[in-house]
């Protein structure tokens, strides 16, 4: 499963990141990487972006970035 | 920009929302100066304060997550460390978000230009919680690490001192990442072949060339371009 599938309130475990160039070395720079645990808090209103707690900090990305982001659910 | 005699520069860095722009004015008070990188519309404010007979100019770098060429932001911050060659950095570290501040940190390190660590919002960091040793982290890191809360001034004497006694000290060790068996070979032999090429050593890190070319860095490969031949 990705990230994107992940409800609100869900937690998982990042497994691989499936996309390389500049959005995949953003990811990594902030954190994604195989083993780190998020916690999806919230969607937007209009369900894009995701509010995401990574690390102690919260980002927010696309789903269709969160798409390339493999995980496990915990 | 014209360099007066005796000027030390030094640069600052971190990563967006690190409290650069607050360090930054904790050090140089109303002196600053805004202008924009030349070519771009990127902001680029530069300041100064004397410190015992020193005049010391500092830049604020773009707050950057890291140090690639994807983005404007990265790109000026990288090519004003490598070709400006500051006397030092001084990177503003947000203590309560140490992992990821820290990768910044290690790219800042392997260009080879001595570190100074303001460990800031250490406020923050003890409110939730987080014991940090910061000693151990100067020896891990080859770093000064001066815990400091910009928005009170706290910690700016230490902060000055750091900052002074790493460009006076002309022996600084570099950082090295040991990045394991697999990759360091590599590594080590193309470290050894840029070596060969007298113009890239003379004016940059090989170990941060030799990392950068095996993470396929556009700029990297540019650079090697030019000089490498």
């Amino acid at each position: 499963m990705t990230l994107s599938d992940v409800k609100p309130g869900g937690e998982c475990c990042i497994v691989e990141i499936h996309i390389g160039d500049m959005t995949g070395q953003r990811l990594l720079d902030m954190g994604f990487i195989p083993g780190a645990k998020i916690k999806v808090i919230r969607n937007a209103p209009l369900v894009d972006p995701v509010d995401l707690l990574i690390k102690g900090y919260h980002v927010s990305i696309r789903h269709s970035e969160a798409k390339f982001v493999e995980v496990t659910p915990l | 920009m014209k360099k007066e005699p005796g000027k030390i520069v030094i640069a600052v860095a971190g990563q967006p929302n690190s409290g650069k722009s607050t360090i930054f004015n904790m050090l140089t008070g109303a002196r600053q100066h805004v202008a924009n990188y030349p070519g771009v519309t990127v902001e680029k404010k530069t300041g100064f304060y004397r410190y015992k007979g020193d005049t010391v100019e500092l830049v604020d770098l773009p707050g950057t997550y890291s140090l690639t060429s994807y983005t404007q932001e990265e790109r000026i911050a990288r090519d004003f460390l490598l070709h400006e060659k500051p006397a030092a950095i001084v990177n503003i570290v947000d203590a309560s978000n140490l992992e990821r501040n820290l990768y910044l940190t290690f790219q800042l390190g392997e260009m080879g230009i001595p570190l100074v660590i303001a460990l800031n919002m250490m406020d923050v960091a003890k409110s939730r919680g987080f014991k940090i040793d910061t000693e151990e982290l100067a020896r891990q890191l080859k770093a000064s690490v001066v815990p400091t809360v910009g928005n009170r001034g706290k910690g700016k004497k230490e902060l000055e001192e750091a900052i002074a006694a790493t460009y006076r000290n002309t022996a600084t060790v570099p950082f090295h990442l040991d990045y394991g068996e697999a990759l360091e070979i590599s590594l080590n032999s193309l470290e050894k072949r840029l070596k060969e090429n007298p113009g890239l050593s003379e004016s940059y890190s090989l170990r941060w060339m030799a990392i950068k070319l095996m993470e396929n860095d556009s700029e990297a490969k540019k650079i090697l371009e030019k000089k490498g031949k």
